[in-house]
């Protein structure tokens, strides 16, 4: 083995088992999928109030009245602004699964003390005032969205904590026997969950005296602001795709790995521009789940499909053209589990390198032609990572070609890298295949 | 005999059901065979009498374990040559080989 893969085996390997198997992060990521589906519906919604089409709105609004807009997002509100609230749930409810305390009560309490840490009032400057009045008696929705994601996170995996810890420490009320289990079950929860309220509440108390006045701005300044820009950045984006990479090298999983830590911060950057489409202002992020899902890993992780279509057209060995026919139905898919474990990249000091290569070089061109405005930057339109190319960047550019066309450019650049490392291995498959024909010849 | 396999989503190991179904059928195998994601695998591990992991999540493999310990049914990692190549038979082989061991 090469120094390299003694380093990836021997130090890389059991830090991402550890990341992965890490029982918070777990939940994490198996609590915000909880979100995802409707967030993609949302998308729909999202898609066809913006068409990128000269004289859309007023076509629109001759046929359904000048409220088309507004109708039409209300699904919108409904999926994305609610995401914090979902995450929070799923996220307690698969902890506590983990714990093996009951999920649904786990779920339901961290909704609560999410609610409890959310202020009850918003401000509202109203038309012709000069300062904003404080308005009371509501739930800002802001809040429940992506903004209030990483205090949904916070607060989940608190409240579970606190709830399995007493359950599991047996201070739970107890019935006398003789009463039915049924009955007995529903006070277990009581106490706990009672515990968790408190705690909640005394910190809202104490932080609303602060300068801070919230939780909500406590964590937005200092956990998911700085996180953010860091996230987003060229720099950030470039450090994400090598560690997905570098661990899909090793076999594992990369971006099921580091998205229990990224997903968060990539969900609120998405959910950035979406709200900034809504609003009419610029689109903040270049970066954020679709930048990676439909520019990055066309043909999933390592960007294969092209390398999938070189088997297929150019291969002069047998067992590449093999795979190749295996691997490109379902790389059209983004799947590349065939490609990964069958050529295989894992290990290969030959293909590693494009693998990891081409992923970095089609950041680095994406990020620059968005950031000119030469490609446009994704609208917040959640597309599902399946999505097949050339329609999943059509699609997560909110209906405008040039995100296809971007996607475009970077199979061009995929190509390009691929294809000298393509022919090196395809050379070392068809001699291992004439010296094994020649060997039964004799 | 059930088989359940699992990876991070579900997607790769469903390509691997339909190559093991077709060769169950023609061994004239019963089996039931089916893919999910890993944070599923507690709604189907009771239906399943063996459950098998794809390699690119084999650091799920000891939290599964226990779970496969807990139900009294073999739990492993799919061979990463057989994952790729998606040799439905082979996998099936080595299903039954836990199975019976």
């Amino acid at each position: 083995m090469s120094k390299i893969n003694v380093f990836l085996e021997e130090k890389m390997m059991p830090v991402a088992g550890k990341i992965a198997a890490q029982r918070h992060l777990q939940a994490l990521r198996d609590g915000i999928i909880l979100a995802m589906p409707l967030i993609i519906i949302g998308s729909l919604f999202l898609i066809l109030g913006f068409l990128p089409i000269p004289g859309y709105n007023e076509w629109m609004a001759s046929i359904f009245g000048e409220l088309w807009l507004t109708k039409l997002t209300y699904p919108v509100t409904a999926t994305f602004d609610i995401m914090a609230l979902v995450a929070t749930f799923g996220i307690a409810y698969r902890l506590a699964e983990h714990y093996k305390v009951d999920p649904l009560s786990a779920g339901a309490i961290s909704l609560s003390a999410f609610i409890l840490a959310t202020p009850y009032f918003t401000m509202f400057t109203p038309a012709g005032a000069e300062a904003a009045i404080e308005v009371t008696g509501v739930l800002p929705i802001a809040l429940l969205g992506s903004k209030g994601l990483f205090v949904g996170i916070l607060i989940a995996i608190l409240s579970t904590e606190i709830f399995r810890y007493i359950i599991q420490k047996g201070l739970v009320i107890r019935m006398p026997a003789g009463v039915p289990p049924s009955v007995s079950k529903s006070f277990v929860a009581l106490f706990p969950a009672a515990i968790v309220i408190i705690v909640v509440w005394l910190l809202r108390l104490i932080i609303e005296v602060t300068p801070f006045e919230s939780l909500h701005n406590i964590v937005g300044q200092l956990l998911q602001e700085p996180l953010s820009v860091f996230g987003t950045t060229l720099i950030g984006a470039i450090v994400y795709v090598l560690l997905v990479h570098l661990l899909w090298v090793c076999g594992l999983h990369g971006a099921a790995i580091i998205g229990g830590i990224m997903g968060p911060i990539m969900l609120a950057a998405t959910d950035e521009n979406r709200l900034a489409l809504q609003a009419g202002t610029e689109i903040p992020n270049i970066v954020n789940a679709q930048f990676f899902d439909i520019f990055i890993f066309m043909g999933g992780s390592g960007a294969t499909l092209m390398f999938a279509i070189m088997m297929l057209i150019f291969a002069k060995s047998q067992q590449s053209k093999q795979l190749g026919k295996l691997a490109i139905g379902p790389g059209i898919f983004n799947i590349n589990e065939p490609i990964v474990f069958g050529a295989p990249i894992v290990m290969n000091p030959i293909l590693m390198i494009p693998f990891i290569l081409a992923p970095v070089v089609m950041v680095i061109s994406t990020f620059v032609l968005m950031h000119i405005g030469f490609a446009p930057k994704t609208t917040g339109v959640a597309v599902p990572w399946t999505t097949p190319p050339i329609i999943g960047g059509i699609l997560a550019a909110g209906g405008n070609w040039r995100g296809g066309m971007m996607q475009a450019i970077n199979l061009v650049i995929a190509f390009a890298i691929y294809y000298p490392f393509f022919k090196v291995w395809d050379k070392q498959n068809l001699q291992l295949e004439i010296g094994t024909e020649s060997d039964k010849e004799n | 005999m059930n088989i359940l396999l699992c990876c991070a989503a579900g997607m790769s190991t469903s390509l691997l059901v339909t190559k093991m179904e077709d060769y169950a059928k023609e061994q004239g195998l019963e089996c039931r065979i089916w893919a999910v994601s890993a944070n599923e695998v507690n709604d189907h591990v009771d239906d399943a009498d063996v459950l098998l992991l794809g390699p690119q999540v084999r650091y799920l493999l000891p939290k599964m374990k226990k779970i496969g310990e807990e139900k009294g049914i073999p739990v492993d990692l799919i061979n990463s040559v057989h994952y790729g190549l998606i040799k439905g038979d082979e996998v099936v082989k080595f299903a039954k080989s836990l199975i019976v061991s």
